[in-house]
């Protein structure tokens, strides 16, 4: 009889653990229906009580003070339900997918779009449900899929984006020639036409240079991927197919691609060598300081780095702190990308513009699988992307939130990167693991461009535009062999 | 007749001297240059590379190894400092005292195994390590010896033997006619080798603490693997995560590294070229 | 010589019955013929084998052939099984496994001698006694044990990992949580039908071997010709003199390449230099640089690893048998002479080691060319740059492009040509045969 009691029992756990399996997907499938997005089981919305979250964030928000705000702010809130968030003290750029498994990653990450859907691909994150974050409204569904993976034929938002990340001009306004605004305005909107498009730029950037040799306009290392495939983007080129899902078919040759190249080629002629290694990524900061280079690209992130770059040379100038600050903060100008012409030529005069597009990421939080108190840090996450942080952020790092209502509020630059990734021109990177393939080629093919400048007119490869898009198709056969051969 | 050879003979050593010297200081210039200038970038005043005035910067001060010590909420240099100082320490004694048993017992015993082994250590050095650090890895999760500076110092030190190649070629040349002597006096090996040889192999022992000690300072794909906590970040590791602006402190926290390791040079040195040796035979 | 079988034939007619207890219960013989301490030793390794193989031997040696047989699935909460860890630990146990069966065949020889020695009349050993050989006749045994252990946890082991990858189809999308298979010679087959792959092996290798005996040569001559200058007799102010070189031992080779690199960049103060005289800027390292690159390579790489061949070289000079030179100058030897009749054969057989290590650390030198020059792909090379040595090669394929398992099929072939090569140098270097040259 007894024997039979425990019979029953474990019958009786057995079938009630395959039902709880089975309702667990259930009302996954229940959820599912109501939006797009759907959450892991485990967020039954009961807060696990006495626990500590390990937070990962970025190094600048921990330096600039942001995130120490952050998590004082929650900590407080959250005070007497017994939920501590703390800093994760680990490599902001760690991969979970080879910690979190043996116990040694965070409960919270901060990381961009592309990273963040690595681990989606191992299910090392849990999918949230994002539908009943407050920012769920306010943020752009393109921001949305950059986070969505499709298992099973079900789609799941595995991450909340916070900022987007894309490519900025920054220019110094007390660089600009003194008659600006009668020589440098043609359609006197009160903007310099250098920074309204490439044409007048690389114009000036001649200019600048040939009154001073020592002196040069825009300048920008060609060798950084992120940076320069936003031009071939703006000609018709792109990454993946199929909305970046789509690897076989690689189209950085796609469209008109190779006016893009011969742009880049032109703007690398106003340069020095300096374009061909990493040599201006890393001296741009002290050297629009001491106004060697008028104009520059870069991320909203390194805004502060630029400021305070620019703050130490007015002091040696002479200025007192305050002044030099404030300095430069006036003249210190970050904006959204110049215009392209449409002739893909910057030298023949055309007036006929197009939109930059540019390669982009969003940045946000993402909960790990291997947490133990996945309700909690769902309430940090929560709270971190409420208004008042993401408005915080945006003010103390200077980078443009995904939020509208943020960005709004904020304005200038987080509403222009804002509107960019509305209407498309911010392409965001893949989410699929083969993007890892394209950096080396890539880079590989631009330094190569970027060279070709400055070798000899008779060893010159690039020469028309003929030759720039065999290069670049050459770049996608690359891409395509790592991906493909050894598969 | 005589008093012409000693001339010539000493106008011949006065040419070798001064060629001699000119060799040593165009050797010193090769090796110092660069030292030097990772000395002055390092004490350069505006902390940016790009702003020197061709090799040198253009002002000097210490702020930055002030910014270095004093400045730690970011990267905290002296946790690191200590960090490195721990393991190095760790692993050039556990190193060296297994380096130099194992040299010396390759190099002194008879066995069967003996000769299959040193092909075997031959052969296992070839192997590219880092396919090897996955293997690390996961072995490391499996003990729980992640995020422990003590594991570190456990591979550190179980990996030293493998270079004992080195130190079995210097025991070769110790003449094995004092073993037998001692032997016939009735010393045990376990004698003849703390008495004997470990005294005369003291340049040995001075050259491998010195190298055992100065790898954990410059590794850091190892601490990187195993250390997931910023503050138990190794010096190498900890200069690796600096931001790209951060170069006059990458320099300064560069020279610091060498700190130690000179100082150790100079209290080891004396004992890297006493020679005891030819006395021992003899006597 | 008596074959197996007699031998078998002989053991097994005259073992006695605790001797061929032995083979069940480990220990038993020794018990019988008052060794008592040693089979307590043999009894406790039998145990704790058996606990062993309960609490995860035999799992693991079973998960060893699966690879794991349930997909992991955190969303749903299945922890499932993680195929490379299972491998590892597999492995682990064979190794366990055959250090027992080593064991247990001592036990069982161990105890026949007993037994022999007992029917002889001689005298058994105590524990003591067998401790105390330990210290003088079997002196190698308890030195060796603790390095050759560790040696086989954290370089053999990793090594037979890698190798086992190789027969696997890890890498790509299939990482832990995906389950791992076993592919028998799969990846070894793609190697032999992809064209693309011969030429850049081809290429890569030949440059690979160029560089290791140039650079090994280099550093080599460069490192013992300053340790024999600094030991002139007419250099005054040696530790002073050999302070320089140690300096750029200090500075750790990761920052001095960075170093380097910067110094050799195009915005960097060399470039400088030749614009401020009206030169155009050269790029050392970039795209187009292919042999002054590598010759860069070359004497950054000298910079690097001469101090520590030069330290070394002033440990071996210091131990030379100075009478050797006292003799051959009564003997009106000049300095020449002696030079090349005492010191350079001296140096040479002290120091081949030294070389051979040499050999093998720049063969293997991943850091140079990554750091001067990483992050290009060049026409004709398949995801690899012409300064790229194997190694760096390996790094492209297994962690840039996530593919481990051909990358150690890669790395398995390059290990069979580069240790067939090393080895019959070595075995064929007098300092392997003629150990006793110099005694």
């Amino acid at each position: 009889m007894r024997k039979k009691l425990v019979a029953a029992c474990l019958l009786a756990c057995m079938v009630f653990t395959t039902t709880a399996c089975g309702s667990g997907s259930d009302s996954k499938a229940a959820s599912k229906s109501g939006s797009d997005g759907t959450g892991s089981a485990l967020f039954t919305g009961e807060l696990e009580e006495n626990v500590t979250i390990q937070v990962l964030e970025n190094d600048t928000a921990i330096s600039e003070g942001y995130f120490q705000e952050l998590i004082d702010a929650f900590n407080e809130e959250y005070k007497d339900k017994g939920i501590q968030a703390v800093d994760a003290n680990m490599d902001q750029y760690l991969d979970l997918a080879n910690d979190g498994p043996y116990g040694y990653g965070p409960d919270v990450l901060y990381q961009a779009n592309d990273v963040i859907m690595k681990y989606a691909e191992g299910k090392h994150i849990l999918p949230l449900p994002v539908e009943d974050l407050d920012c769920y409204d306010q943020i752009p569904e393109s921001a949305w899929q950059a986070y969505q993976t499709e298992v099973d034929g079900k789609t799941y938002t595995c991450g909340v984006p916070v900022n987007v990340q894309a490519p900025m001009l920054y220019y110094r306004k007390d660089l600009l020639p003194d008659d600006w605004e009668s020589t440098w305005d043609k359609d006197s909107d009160g903007v310099p036409d250098m920074t309204e498009n490439w044409s007048s730029m690389y114009e000036y950037s001649v200019a600048r240079h040939s009154e001073d040799s020592s002196k040069y306009g825009y300048m920008k290392s060609l060798n950084d991927m992120y940076f320069a495939s936003g031009f071939l983007f703006s000609y018709g080129g792109y990454i993946f197919g199929d909305n970046n899902t789509d690897a076989s078919d690689i189209g950085f040759a796609a469209g008109e691609a190779e006016k893009g190249a011969n742009v880049l080629s032109q703007l690398a002629s106003a340069m020095n060598e300096d374009c061909i290694d990493d040599t201006i990524t890393t001296n741009a900061y002290s050297k629009l300081a001491d106004g060697t280079y008028f104009a520059t690209i870069s991320t909203p992130d390194v805004y502060s780095t630029f400021l305070a770059e620019l703050e130490k040379e007015y002091v040696s100038e002479g200025l007192s702190e305050d002044d030099a600050a404030a300095k430069a903060k006036e003249n210190l100008v970050m904006t959204s990308l110049p215009q392209l012409p449409e002739s893909g030529d910057l030298t023949d005069g055309s007036t006929e513009m197009i939109d930059s597009k540019s390669m982009g990421g969003v940045n946000g939080y993402a909960i790990s699988s291997y947490t133990k108190a996945p309700n909690a840090c769902l309430e940090f996450v929560k709270f971190a992307t409420s208004y008042e942080m993401t408005k915080l952020r945006a003010e103390t790092l200077g980078v443009a939130p995904a939020r509208e209502d943020a960005a709004e509020e904020v304005g200038g630059v987080s509403k222009e990167i804002y509107q960019n990734l509305d209407n498309g021109n911010i392409i965001l990177m893949p989410s699929i693991t083969e993007v890892s393939q394209i950096w080396t080629p890539g880079q590989t093919f631009f330094i190569d461009l970027a060279k070709d400048v400055y070798r000899p007119e008779s060893e010159k490869k690039y020469t028309s535009l003929e030759s720039m898009k065999a290069g670049l198709e050459d770049m996608c056969n690359q891409i395509n062999e790592a991906i493909t051969t050894l598969q | 007749m005589k008093n012409r050879i000693t001339y010539k003979k000493s106008a011949g050593n006065l040419l070798d001297t001064g060629i001699t010297y000119i060799i040593l200081l165009v050797v010193a210039f090769i090796f110092f240059f660069p030292c030097l200038w990772l000395i002055l970038a390092s004490l350069s005043k505006s902390g940016s590379m790009y702003s020197f005035d061709g090799f040198f910067p253009q002002s000097y001060s210490l702020d930055t190894f002030k910014k270095l010590f004093q400045d730690t909420t970011m990267y905290n240099y002296p946790k690191w400092f200590l960090n490195t100082l721990f393991v190095a320490t760790g692993s050039c004694i556990l190193g060296t005292f297994l380096t130099i048993l194992t040299a010396y017992t390759m190099s002194r015993f008879q066995f069967k195994a003996r000769k299959p082994m040193m092909k075997a250590t031959m052969v296992l050095g070839m192997f590219p390590s880092f396919m090897g650090m996955t293997a690390v890895y996961l072995l490391m999760t499996q003990f729980g010896l992640i995020n422990h500076l003590w594991g570190l110092i456990l591979i550190y030190a179980a990996g030293a033997p493998m270079g004992y190649l080195t130190q079995k070629g210097f025991f070769d040349t110790i003449p094995k006619a004092i073993d037998e002597a001692a032997k016939i006096d009735g010393a045990t090996n376990f004698q003849i080798f703390t008495k004997i040889n470990l005294p005369l192999a003291k340049p040995m022992i001075v050259y491998t603490a010195l190298t055992s000690f100065t790898w954990p300072w410059s590794d850091f794909i190892l601490p990187k693997l195993l250390l997931k906590e910023k503050n138990l970040y190794t010096v190498a590791v900890g200069l690796m995560s600096l931001d790209e602006t951060e170069f006059a402190r990458f320099a300064a926290g560069s020279v610091f590294i060498a700190l130690p390791i000179v100082i150790l040079y100079f209290c080891l040195v004396k004992n890297m070229v006493d020679s005891v040796s030819a006395g021992a035979v003899k006597g | 010589m008596k074959s197996n079988r007699e031998k078998i034939r002989e053991f097994l007619g005259n073992a006695s019955a605790p001797v061929k207890l032995s083979f069940l219960i480990m220990g038993s013989g020794h018990f019988r013929y008052g060794a008592r301490g040693k089979g307590l030793i043999y009894l406790l390794i039998e145990i704790s084998m058996i606990v062993y193989l309960i609490r995860r031997g035999i799992s693991d040696i079973i998960g060893f052939f699966t690879l794991g047989t349930v997909h992991a699935d955190a969303w749903a909460g299945v922890e499932g099984d993680n195929s490379v860890v299972m491998m590892l630990m597999g492995i682990f146990a064979w190794i366990v496994v055959f250090a027992f069966v080593f064991l247990y065949q001592q036990n069982v020889r161990s105890a026949y001698d007993l037994q022999k020695r007992v029917e002889q009349g001689l005298p058994v050993p105590t524990l003591k006694d067998d401790l105390a050989s330990l210290l003088d006749r079997k002196f190698y045994m308890l030195v060796l044990a603790l390095p050759v252990i560790g040696v086989c946890i954290f370089n053999v082991l990793p090594i037979i990992f890698m190798i086992l990858i190789a027969f696997t189809n890890y890498g790509g999308t299939i990482v832990p949580p995906e389950l791992v298979d076993w592919v028998g010679f799969d990846n070894f087959k793609k190697l032999v039908v992809l064209t693309k792959f011969a030429p850049t092996f081809g290429k890569i290798l030949s440059w690979n071997l160029l560089w290791a005996v140039l650079s090994t040569t280099l550093n080599y001559f460069a490192g013992i010709g300053l340790a024999l200058l600094l030991n002139k007799e007419c250099v005054r102010g040696k530790a002073f003199w050999r302070a320089f070189p140690v300096l750029a031992y200090a500075i750790p080779g990761f920052i001095t390449l960075l170093a380097f690199k910067f110094m050799f960049s195009y915005g960097g103060p060399i470039n400088q230099m030749i614009i401020s005289h009206g030169g155009t800027a050269i790029g050392f390292l970039d795209l187009d640089a292919k042999w002054s690159a590598r010759i860069i390579g070359l004497l950054v790489n000298c910079w690097i690893s001469v101090p520590s061949i030069m330290l070394l070289a002033t440990g071996h000079l210091s131990n030379r048998d100075k009478s050797l030179y006292e003799a051959a100058r009564i003997d009106g030897a000049g300095k020449f002479a002696q030079f090349w009749k005492l010191t350079m054969p001296f140096m040479i057989f002290a120091t081949t080691p030294v070389l051979l290590g040499q050999f093998i650390g720049n063969f293997n030198n991943f850091g140079i060319f990554y750091f001067l020059r990483g992050g290009l792909y060049m026409d004709g090379y398949f995801l690899a740059s012409d300064t790229d040595l194997l190694i760096n090669w390996l790094y492209n394929l297994s962690i840039d492009n996530n593919y481990y398992c051909i990358g150690a099929a890669i790395s398995l072939i390059i290990f069979l040509i580069t240790s067939a090569i090393s080895l019959v140098v070595y075995v064929k270097s007098p300092s392997y045969r003629e150990e006793d040259t110099f005694q």
